[in-house]
């Protein structure tokens, strides 16, 4: 079987992942790139744990072929901020959102592309956006709520999503 | 064929006009305007690829091809509402992604991230296009709920069906979306007839007139 | 740690006795094994060990904010780390029964209190004053009149030569500047930028990746292995036959061994097994439930408490009510699927993993392994999600299986399949309940049990009643209702079951308060005054109040779709009600849920709420959405497409309220949980007289 080398560029950093083509991006970030935030749920697009982003877009990093990823941008939980700092995050500690905590990457990075397309969501554009991440915890009222918040910081000057999209 | 300055603007116009006019080679404007006013496209001379006025062959291929717009394979991108349908069961899909403007989603939840552009290996995995999308929101071309009658009417209406004359429609056939119905990935049914047969079904529905049946 | 610095464990002499605070420079002296749970160091940094799994459940939490109260510390200077599995040290750890504060709180306070009673003192000695002129607060011991002050890592060394006081005075609950407060979590920080370590994430060098094969009939054999198309798999290395414990029976499988876990998964693919699925029963849900129903109608089965002469009352009454309920099998489905990482090195092992009961792996390994306890070591991540499932040994007795065989640490990855497939499962259960009432009141009271016994799995006895029959029932109840009979009809099948969130609360709350509410409708009562007149206790006439105050129950019309429940779980006891609607579209609508937790004395309200928010989504699921279902001894339940889960589209508002009193602690994770099902079925009952006895079951089906 023939190695494949993906260039991209993973959270502003310019890297070379010798893979496997057929290798899930998910698997590639986790165990090529080493970033541990990108988690593994399902395998199968119904869970919203893996989501990350390629070129701004929340895809679904377990059913997407890292080669999708050449000379794409791929931002992960790690490099949503610099500082842990991103109104959605911010919002996230404000409101202590997370139980476990294991799906909350995957959530995050839903709403972040919920807010940059929809600053202002009401819940039904809440529900139609995160649908497709799932927390066993039953986190929900309170995602709802961060997601609430973190809009109203970014209406009131808060800072920008703060990816390289 | 029918060639010459023609308009159309509604099937039921077209349809009547074509069996007034068909070999005239001239078509006059003179049935009502069911577009509400806005201005027809001009037509070319390749835009109607009816070849022979047979209704009965007409309605009978349609009856094939209703079979399979209406199996799941078809019909779950082409639902009543703006959630698409998942499965053999056509039951709502889980997550309820929605339409969007474009029909391919909207912010974290567009077709594309889930859907690549080809099938994911494995069972119940997302099936892949690289144009995965339902109709856009101006257009919904919606086929749960409609009778055959109903369904071939919108099918061949351009103000329904994403302006497509019949010669796009009839194109529309080999549209890579249309053919990934038959590779639907672990889990899932073909369509109730071979890929082959629906074409020709369709084909033949078009070539002769692409008549509406009467329920 | 090294150095000087002052660290103080408890142990309890033994069970029921007062736990006696020791340094741990003291503890061989008491004969006992001893590790700290708080260290100061002389930099006054303080260290907490949490002897807890950290599950969502926020013990990572309540842990530090309840030693901080009483050793006057600010809860951000606190530094929190999990303690490794080890009994002896720190007691029972598994992290089940909503326990971690209930049973540990007392001692944590004394302990923590003991520490600053020590800093004080050495402090007043050195300053040479009296001590009661003395005070700590954020880390500092101040004397009031000269307004001197020590920081507490100046006193560490002196107070690490004290006496450890026998007594000390603990703060009165007014007093409290944490314990009672809101306070934000402190492993929220970690899950919000991916820095979280759970078991998946754990990475230990040269690490090598198991993806295992494991009997799809959860008792077979491996028959034949052909490894050939595996082994060719790029990144395969190994493929190895593995033997793995579930209880006191055993799992075979083969494991494929790779470079990463994908390639792993890549191997199994190509794997080719046979098994041998002969000698032992390949069920079917259908008849598993059959069976039930049969068992219900014809035998008596054990009696875990009987009051009164109910058969004479049922045999006699000409309009008894006579019903079964029905609740499924359940699978956890934790987000995290299970896995962990062991080390073979010889003669010991070493284990990291999201892990409930880490004493319990322990202890097992040591056995299974024959290898000596202390050469056990295990270790916990943060866990994705436990809810049961992985207060279980099975998933590392096999990471520790296959690095013995391949001599290299592994981390063994569970696949959504392999975890929904496996068990083991919350058992499903009927019930048969039978009752008669009287000029408006209960004379006879029968529940008959049938379903999977958990301790059965656990060489628990077989001629005994399930301990859990009338787990989530009231014990008022016992005292109120005269004839009263509560049976259990052992039952088997070869699938494993095991604890699931609130365990048998979650099936048996179903069951009773579904039927209480059938006997108030049967008496013409109010159903939450109905089971007022039978609670005659004060806590649980408070709950109700404030259950009435909150809902504005008193305010609904009989109809207007609000329906009760009120369980008790471990302790706490939670009363809910449901108001629903009918949809346009046809089926029921939940439009809202309140719910009120009395769980006495605790550490963090809003971890309370979230635990009771999360209760009842998970309870959701379970009453409305996914079920375990088995054909031909197979799970046919394989991932979230079959399994489907709550999304935030179908989470109704959730109002939580905590009752206020001094009483005992008790549990916050798990209480949440059983009341919600009946008490929305009960809503459904009352918007459209349909009685749902079958979980689980469609909203946007249920029709009048």
């Amino acid at each position: 079987m023939l190695m494949a080398t993906v260039s991209c560029k993973i959270n502003g950093k310019d890297q070379t992942l010798e893979v496997d083509p057929q290798m899930p991006l998910l698997w590639a970030i986790r165990d090529v790139a080493r970033l541990k935030g990108t988690k593994y749920g399902c395998g199968v697009a119904q869970c919203g744990a893996c989501v990350l982003h390629l070129n701004g877009e929340a895809v679904r990093s377990c059913v997407t072929r890292v080669t999708r990823a050449e000379g794409q941008k791929v931002v992960t939980i790690e490099g949503l901020s610099e500082n842990n700092d991103h109104p959605l995050q911010v919002a996230w500690q404000e409101i202590d959102v997370p139980q476990c905590g294991y799906c909350h990457s995957g959530q995050i990075m839903s709403a972040a592309v919920l807010l940059r397309e929809n600053p202002n969501p009401t819940d039904q554009d809440i529900d139609r956006a995160m649908g497709g991440n799932i927390c066993r915890c039953g986190t929900y009222p309170r995602i709802r709520k961060a997601i609430h918040r973190a809009a109203e910081m970014l209406r009131s000057g808060g800072k920008r999503n703060g990816t390289d999209l | 064929m029918n060639g010459g300055n023609k308009r159309y603007t509604g099937n039921r116009f077209w349809l009547t006009a074509c069996t007034l006019v068909f070999g005239l080679g001239l078509l006059v404007a003179m049935a009502p305007d069911f577009t509400g006013g806005k201005k027809p496209r001009e037509l070319t001379p390749d835009d109607n690829p009816v070849i022979k006025k047979d209704s009965a062959a007409s309605i009978k291929a349609f009856a094939s091809v209703y079979k399979v717009l209406m199996s799941p394979r078809c019909m779950n991108c082409h639902p009543s509402g703006d959630v698409p349908l998942q499965g053999d069961d056509s039951h709502l899909h889980i997550m309820q992604p929605t339409r969007g403007k474009d029909g391919k989603g909207i912010s974290a939840m567009k077709c594309a991230n889930c859907h690549q552009p080809a099938n994911t290996p494995g069972l119940h995995t997302p099936p892949g296009n690289p144009n995965w999308h339902l109709p856009p929101a101006d257009m919904k071309m919606v086929f749960q709920g409609k009778t055959p009658r109903q369904l071939a009417r919108q099918l061949v209406d351009p103000e329904q069906n994403g302006h497509k004359d019949l010669r796009k429609l009839l194109e529309h056939v080999n549209d890579t979306l249309v053919i990934a119905g038959w590779h639907p990935g672990e889990g899932r049914t073909t369509p109730p007839l071979p890929y082959a047969e629906f074409k020709k079904a369709w084909i033949t529905w078009i070539e002769n007139g692409a008549y509406a049946p009467k329920k | 740690m090294g150095g000087a610095m002052l660290s103080l464990g408890f142990y309890v002499p033994s069970a029921g006795k007062e736990a006696t605070i020791v340094k741990t420079t003291e503890a061989e002296g008491f004969g006992v094994e001893l590790n700290a749970w708080i260290h100061i160091d002389t930099s006054g940094k303080v260290t907490i060990f949490s002897h807890r799994a950290e599950m969502g459940q926020g013990v990572y939490q309540a842990i530090p904010q309840i030693i901080a109260e009483e050793l006057e510390v600010n809860l951000d200077e606190v530094n929190i780390v999990f303690a490794k599995g080890d009994n002896k040290k720190y007691g029972n750890q598994v992290t089940g029964g909503s326990s971690s504060v209930r049973t540990t709180y007392k001692n944590l306070l004394k302990l923590s209190a003991t520490a600053r009673e020590m800093l004080m003192e050495a402090a007043a000695n050195r300053w040479k004053v009296s001590r009661a002129e003395c005070y700590a607060e954020s880390g500092h011991v101040f004397h009031k009149p000269s307004k001197r002050k020590y920081h507490y890592g100046e006193l560490v060394l002196d107070a690490s030569k004290l006496q450890a006081p026998e007594q000390v005075t603990l703060k009165k609950r007014s007093e409290y500047k944490l314990i009672g407060k809101p306070l934000r979590r402190q492993d929220t920080r970690m899950k919000t930028n991916g820095t979280a370590i759970f078991g998946l994430d754990k990475e230990i060098p040269g690490m090598l990746y198991a993806v295992v094969e494991r009997n799809p009939r959860l008792r077979g054999v491996v028959k034949s292995v052909d490894d050939t198309d595996a082994l060719k798999v790029p990144g395969v290395k190994r493929v190895v036959k593995v033997r793995m414990g579930v209880f006191s029976t055993y799992r075979e499988g083969v494991a494929v061994v790779a470079d990463s876990a994908w390639q792993a998964m890549q191997g199994r693919k190509a794997l080719r097994v046979t098994w041998d699925d002969t000698g032992f029963e390949h069920q079917n849900t259908e008849q598993i439930f059959r069976r039930q129903a049969d068992e219900l109608k014809n035998n008596e089965g054990l009696s875990f408490k009987t009051q009164g002469d109910v058969n004479a009352i049922l045999n006699g009454a000409s309009d008894k009510i006579d019903v079964v309920y029905q609740t499924p099998y359940q699978q956890h489905a934790c987000m995290e699927p299970l896995n962990c990482v062991a080390h073979w090195q010889g003669d010991k092992v070493e284990i990291w993993g999201p892990i409930q009961a880490p004493d319990w792996v322990q202890d097992y390994i040591s056995k299974e392994m024959n290898l000596p306890r202390e050469n056990v070591i295990v270790n916990m991540t943060f866990l994705g999600g436990g809810f049961g499932r992985k207060a279980f040994m099975d998933y590392p007795h096999e990471a520790v299986v296959i690095s013995k065989v391949i001599g290299a640490p592994v981390q063994v990855v569970w696949t959504r399949e392999d975890d929904m497939t496996q068990g083991p499962y919350r058992p499903g259960i009927s019930y048969r309940c039978e009752g008669v009432v009287t000029n408006g009141e209960i004379s006879a009271f029968k529940v008959k049990m049938a379903g999977q016994n958990n301790d059965h799995w656990r060489g628990g006895p077989k001629d005994k009643p399930n301990r859990s029959t009338s787990e989530g029932l009231l014990k008022p109840y016992f005292d109120s209702i005269k004839n009263l009979s509560i049976q259990d009809i052992p039952f088997e099948t070869p699938i494993p079951t095991m604890w699931w969130r609130s365990v048998y609360a979650s099936t048996n709350g179903f069951a009773y308060e579904s039927f209480l509410d059938e006997l108030a409708v049967a008496a013409g009562k109010d159903p939450l005054e109905f089971r007022r007149s039978y609670l005659k206790d004060e806590r649980a006439q408070k709950l109700i109040d404030r259950m009435q105050e909150v809902s504005g129950w008193k305010k609904r019309k009989k109809g207007d779709g609000f329906g009760v429940a009120i369980t008790e779980c471990f302790n706490s006891t939670v009363g809910q009600v449901v108001k629903v609607s009918k949809q346009p579209s046809g089926g029921v609508k939940i439009d809202r849920v309140w719910a009120v937790m009395d769980c006495g004395w605790y550490v963090n309200p809003d971890t309370i709420k979230a635990q009771v928010e999360g209760s009842i989504v998970m309870a959701l699921g379970a009453a409305t959405m996914h079920e375990i279902r088995f054909e031909d001894g197979l799970t046919v339940q394989k991932n979230f497409y079959a399994y489907p889960m709550p999304r935030i589209y179908d989470i109704p508002p959730i109002e939580v309220y905590i009752m206020e009193n001094d009483a005992d602690a008790g549990g916050v994770g798990e209480p949440g949980l059983p009341a919600f099902a009946p008490a929305l079925t009960n809503a459904i009952f009352d918007l459209t007289g349909k009685r749902i006895r079958k979980l689980p079951f469609d909203l946007n089906t249920v029709s009048s």
